[in-house]
């Protein structure tokens, strides 16, 4: 055994070392699970029975001519716009608010930042609650007759509610992110443009955007992602009903890979949306690779 | 006069604004609170109240009558060992990789490993989901195993860039002065990467605690395995007339990761930021 002690290991073999367990557990759950994935899109599966046959393209076919799957992608489309306009005007009226604060500033950012400690499936479960019994409530007291019954039951109202919901927990990263792009704002250049006389727009305008711009963008694609691939808010809150106003297409692969025998169709829907993300993830390595934000 | 004007009514409308903000934070947050400590009849009379007596009669049914210490213990348990071994696994092969990405090997792992960034968790969840069935791993371990696995992409994205922005000569010297590989890795760079160290630790136990996709899909068979997450979604429907015992539900659900919160918020948001910024 005093060998061994005086033995050592040469450097590459511990480099090499290193690199075998997670390339290994990447390759087997990872890498190969997304190849089957696109394998069995194009079979027929139902996901239950024993043997299927390959089929081609059909799967595909079918979904282009399917007006549900084109109303997935369209309630999909319109859920990410209004989750980004939404998460991106609030985070950004909020981080300019919160920066400007002389006192409790630190303990006020943190309560803002507490949405982002709880669940999603937590949250949704909590809404659920009160569109039940407070936010009728508040319309009845308002006079406002959409908001008089729950939010949830209604088509129209259905996925802007369930946008409320994420995006009530989605603010709470984008606003630290812009935050920080703020404070490196030097203060100087408020305190010019002050004595030269502009006004509180002008400052916003013309120093904390050029200053902001490269956040923005970070936190666009965080929360396009976001919106494109969620599932946790629309499947506790409506489960993508009422009569598919919220079925998002995580939501529409998971009813029709487990609720609808249709896996091998689920799995084509999931490789258009690897298309669709790995476009935007393209465009966000492409922008972190060039800096965007400090450090 | 018009400057000191302006000042003031945007120093007003903030003040409005951050007001709004915070009532829209914590409004439903401490409705959850009291009506957590309410019997259902009391909620009925009076929902924005405060209770009248502190109620606990919630909490002791929900400890003694459902299995929630056992969901804790399964949420605590997944969450522990995954985030152990995603601390073990990414900062090693990422200070290989880093250290050697003139080599091709190293640089085709790394952009191996980076190909994840490219795919939606939806495009998994079904193909592995059959997987693990197939192995006969819908269970703690398999969904251990799969955390581990799908951490990586994130983590060596964040570690490699990291470890390539420090210095090499103070490893180099330590090698000169006779230290391993290995030494050099646990004893000089181990410490230097602490703040990245923390980043990932935070991130991964957040996504690891909350998750739900996961845990539906892999142990939504027999209670007894079941995590926070599933069990809340599950009682939802168990007891749906109910709701303060399911204000109670959600309270005990949030309370770990709050009073983690509580203790640490400066690291967390600190940690947070930078992994999403770099990620």
């Amino acid at each position: 055994m005093s060998k061994t002690t005086k033995w050592r290991m040469p450097g590459k073999a511990v480099y090499f070392a290193f690199t075998v367990i997670p390339v290994a557990l990447y390759t087997f759950f990872y890498v190969v699970s997304v190849i089957n994935g696109v394998k069995y899109s194009f079979t027929d599966w139902d996901g239950m029975s024993v043997d299927y046959g390959y089929v081609g393209f059909k799967n595909y076919m079918l979904l282009f001519k399917n007006p549900n799957f084109w109303n997935s992608l369209k309630t999909t489309l319109f859920y990410s716009c209004m989750l980004v306009a939404v998460v991106i005007l609030a985070s950004l009226l909020l981080s300019v608010s919160l920066n400007s604060l002389k006192w409790f500033k630190t303990f006020v950012k943190s309560i803002f930042f507490v949405p982002a400690m709880i669940g999603g499936v937590t949250i949704a479960l909590i809404w659920d609650q009160l569109f039940y019994r407070v936010v009728p409530l508040i319309g009845q007291f308002l006079g406002i007759e959409w908001m008089s019954q729950s939010l949830l039951m209604t088509g129209k109202t259905a996925l802007p509610a369930v946008v409320f919901v994420q995006a009530w927990q989605a603010v709470a990263m984008p606003t630290v992110i812009f935050i920080a792009g703020l404070q490196q704002i030097p203060e100087e250049q408020y305190e010019s443009a002050k004595i030269d006389g502009a006004t509180a727009f002008e400052r916003f305008r013309y120093i904390t955007m050029p200053y902001l711009l490269p956040t923005v963008t970070v936190n666009l694609v965080l929360t396009i992602k976001q919106g494109f691939t969620s599932f946790d808010f629309p499947y506790a809150l409506t489960g993508g009903g009422p009569v598919r106003a919220t079925e998002v297409i995580g939501i529409l692969i998971y009813n029709d890979a487990f609720k609808n025998m249709r896996f091998s169709v689920a799995n084509a829907e999931a490789c258009i949306l690897f298309i669709v993300v790995a476009v935007f993830s393209l465009t966000q390595l492409k922008l972190t690779a060039k800096g965007g934000v400090n450090e | 006069m018009r400057k000191i004007n302006d000042e003031t009514i945007w120093k007003l409308l903030r003040n409005i604004l951050l007001v709004c903000g915070l009532t829209l934070i914590l409004f439903p947050l401490y409705l959850v609170v009291i009506n957590a400590f309410k019997t259902l009849d009391e909620a009925g009379r009076s929902f924005f109240a405060f209770p009248e007596s502190l109620n606990t009669g919630n909490f002791t049914e929900l400890f003694t009558n459902s299995n929630y210490w056992v969901f804790l213990r399964n949420s605590l348990k997944i969450t522990v060992i995954s985030v152990g071994m995603i601390l073990i696994l990414v900062p090693s092969v990422s200070y290989a990789v880093a250290r050697n990405f003139e080599k091709r090997y190293y640089k085709t792992i790394y952009f191996y490993l980076l190909m994840g960034l490219f795919i939606p968790s939806q495009v998994i969840m079904l193909p592995v989901t059959k997987m693990m069935t197939k192995l006969n791993m819908l269970n703690h371990t398999g969904l251990i195993i799969l955390y581990a696995a799908f951490s990586l992409t994130q983590g060596v994205f964040l570690f490699v860039n990291y470890i390539r922005g420090l210095p090499y000569e103070i490893e180099e010297s330590a090698q000169i002065d006779g230290c391993s590989v290995f030494g050099t890795y646990v004893r000089i760079v181990l410490p230097l990467v602490k703040p990245m160290l923390s980043t990932l630790l935070i991130m991964d136990t957040l996504w690891i605690w909350n998750d739900f996709m996961l845990p539906l899909l892999m142990l939504n068979r027999t209670q007894e395995i079941w995590t926070l997450p599933l069990f809340q979604y599950n009682f939802k429907t168990e007891y749906s007339f109910n709701y303060t015992m399911a204000f109670t539900a959600y309270l005990l659900a949030m309370l770990p990761m709050l009073i983690i919160y509580c203790l640490g918020q400066k690291y967390i948001i600190k940690g947070l930021t930078a992994g999403s910024v770099k990620g």
